[in-house]
């Protein structure tokens, strides 16, 4: 549905000197710096698809999107959805798509929802029918009723992301993109989002591409992760594959109801041991937490026993850190 | 058209929510109203017509004057531009709609609450303590219909292009404030375009500053008779489509620009 080949976004920026004399060299000079946004990444995304991409702020992630909805071209690479280049024939392309930016709504800000709603009906040409239909299903999932009636101007965040959300979703599209959907929202206020932006990808069908630098977005809603940083693709994969690969290793701590002078056992490392309580690292290849217990308890009688999974966002921010993906 | 008139509604219904601001600006065009009235008949003084303009032709004149500026957005338009400097342009982008019939639509609504909050109310007030001129047939108000809707093509057309500047600027608004201060004084808002030297109203002619709004005065005092009649609302005509085509052409190059460099 989405084909990205060596996409690259490169921007200009004229060179800024210092100074009073510098402002006017600025002014007058044609040297430039060249931020690369998107610098080189492919990736493709199946039809029914709900992929997470993740990197932390700068990484280039809203310009990719930008890229997506046609609103910049790129200065490099390909770049096809459903066949077709985003920014060729704007209007005809953007009828097909949802498009929701956090930072910014695309409702009016000094209409009531509902006046916005239904002149979004109308611009995107939705049979009546099939918008009040919409519109009465959204209503209840977003819970929009209370504030249908108010300006935009005067919603909180969350509201005027989920009357976004709706809007965004009116007309049907197969493709939605969501730029930061969760961006500034408490947790309560997230977790009602995402319930939605699943229910609309398992239901509806829609195939969504969303950004966050939010880790537990992607943990909570996403099969799959892109994670970029400064412009670079970093990893195309499940967060489970990133674990096993580059994750800490598992922890397994018992408490022994009984002092053992030696400890030790196949496929694990003791890396601690106080009283009767001793730490066990092991990874996923090597050995399963059922089978190291299994080992454990014919060895030792424990009294009490717990998993510790590694930290997923201790893992990813090695990545960004330790650059561990770039070859 | 559904569309076009779907959102000059609501735009409409926007526009009605800031009553309170238009009524504002009510009694301050009013006031100067009364005060350009006492400047221009002081400068009639004894003389019973200046340059072709009876002393009640005049008076009728400052009253027009002050009721069309915020029909015709004369001292500034800047919605377009600041559009751009916020961003919120992107969203535009991202409808499935024509950018220019988008704004389009949405003057309608905006000079519709002005003419109605402003304009007419303020004729009203001018009714109340001056003696007014009128059309005198039906077909002299058609005329004057004509002319009010063409000035507002015009002066919609020049209002856009002029924020247009800010896809190639960051500060386009000084420029802006320039370019509405010579159309309000080109366009005979400040005075009859009749009272400039003659060489000036030569020059004005290439202009389409005088189609905004000296023209409506003209054929509503009745200084325009006959056929001049209709060539001046052909000449309103004209550079209505001329302003909206180079405007349109400007605002394709602009989003281009947008969409390669980056905004
Ligand atoms: N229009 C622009 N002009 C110049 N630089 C830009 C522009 N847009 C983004 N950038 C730069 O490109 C990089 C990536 O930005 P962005 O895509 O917004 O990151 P993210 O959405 O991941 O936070 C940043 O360094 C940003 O400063
Ligand atoms: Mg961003």
């Amino acid at each position: 549905m989405i084909t990205v080949q060596n996409l690259q976004k490169h921007f200009k920026l004229n060179k800024q000197y210092r100074g009073a004399w510098g402002s006017v060299r600025t002014l007058f000079s044609r040297e430039y710096e060249v931020v690369k946004a998107v610098d080189d990444i492919s990736f493709e995304v199946a039809r029914g698809e709900l992929v997470g991409y993740l990197g932390p702020n700068g990484a280039g992630k809203s310009t990719t999107i930008k890229m997506l909805t046609g609103l910049l071209v790129p200065s490099g690479g390909e770049l096809a959805v459903n066949g077709r280049l985003p920014w060729r024939d704007r209007q005809a392309y953007v009828a097909r798509i949802g498009a929701v930016f956090g930072q910014r709504t695309t409702l009016w800000w000094d209409l009531p929802v509902i006046e916005s709603l239904e002149l979004l009906q109308h611009i995107y040409h939705v049979p009546n029918g099939r918008f009040r239909q919409n519109l009465a299903d959204f209503e209840t999932m977003l819970e929009l009723k209370p504030f249908l009636n108010t300006p935009v101007r005067s919603l909180s965040l969350g509201q005027r992301m989920r009357a976004d959300l709706c809007a965004a979703l009116l007309h049907d599209p197969d493709l939605l993109f969501l730029d930061e959907p969760t961006i500034g929202l408490d947790v309560v206020a997230k977790e009602r989002i995402r319930q939605f932006i699943r229910h609309v990808n398992r239901e509806r069908g829609t195939t969504v591409l969303l950004t966050t630098h939010d880790l537990s977005d992607v943990q909570k809603l996403c099969d799959r992760v892109l994670i970029i940083d400064r412009g670079k693709l970093l990893y195309d994969g499940s967060l489970d594959a990133l674990q096993t690969r580059f994750g800490g290793r598992r922890e397994l701590v018992v408490d022994l109801a009984e002092p053992y002078s030696d400890v030790s056992v196949a496929g694990a490392t003791v890396v601690a041991r106080e009283n009767g309580r001793v730490t066990y690292q092991f990874t996923r290849e090597e050995i399963g937490a059922s089978e190291l217990i299994g080992r454990l308890s014919q060895r030792f009688r424990i009294q009490d026993l717990a998993v510790r999974e590694p930290d997923i966002e201790a893992t990813v921010r090695r990545i960004y850190e330790e650059r561990l993906l770039e070859n | 058209m559904r569309v076009f008139w779907e959102m000059t509604k609501r735009s409409f219904q926007r526009y009605l929510t800031y009553r309170a601001a238009a009524l504002a600006g009510l009694a301050t065009n009013f006031f100067f109203g009364l005060l350009r009235m006492a400047i221009l008949l002081a400068l009639y003084g004894e003389r019973p017509q200046v340059a072709g303009l009876t002393v009640a032709d005049v008076i009728t004149y400052s009253a027009l004057s002050q009721a069309l500026i915020g029909y015709l957005s004369i001292f500034g338009w800047y919605d377009l531009m600041n559009s751009v400097y916020t961003g919120e342009i992107g969203s535009d982008l991202l409808k499935p709609l024509g950018l220019m019939r988008f704004w389009l639509a949405q003057d309608v609504g905006r000079a519709l609450v002005n003419f109605l909050l402003r304009g007419v109310l303020i004729m009203v007030a001018f009714e109340l303590v001056v003696d007014l001129v009128y059309p005198q047939t039906a077909v002299s108000w058609l005329h004057v219909l004509c002319t009010l809707i063409l000035g507002w093509l015009v002066s919609f057309g020049f209002r856009f292009l002029v924020n247009l500047a800010s896809f190639w600027s960051p500060d386009a608004r000084g420029m802006g404030r320039f370019a509405f201060l010579s159309a309000t004084f080109f366009c005979g808002q400040l005075m009859p375009i009749r009272f400039f030297p003659d060489w000036l109203q030569g020059w004005l002619q290439f202009t389409p500053f005088p189609a905004m709004f000296n023209t409506t005065i003209e054929i509503y005092l009745g200084t325009l008779t006959g056929t001049a009649v209709y060539l001046a609302l052909l000449n309103q005509l004209l550079w209505a489509i001329g302003l909206l085509l180079v405007g349109q052409w400007v605002l394709q190059t602009a989003v281009r620009r947008l969409v390669i460099q980056g905004g």
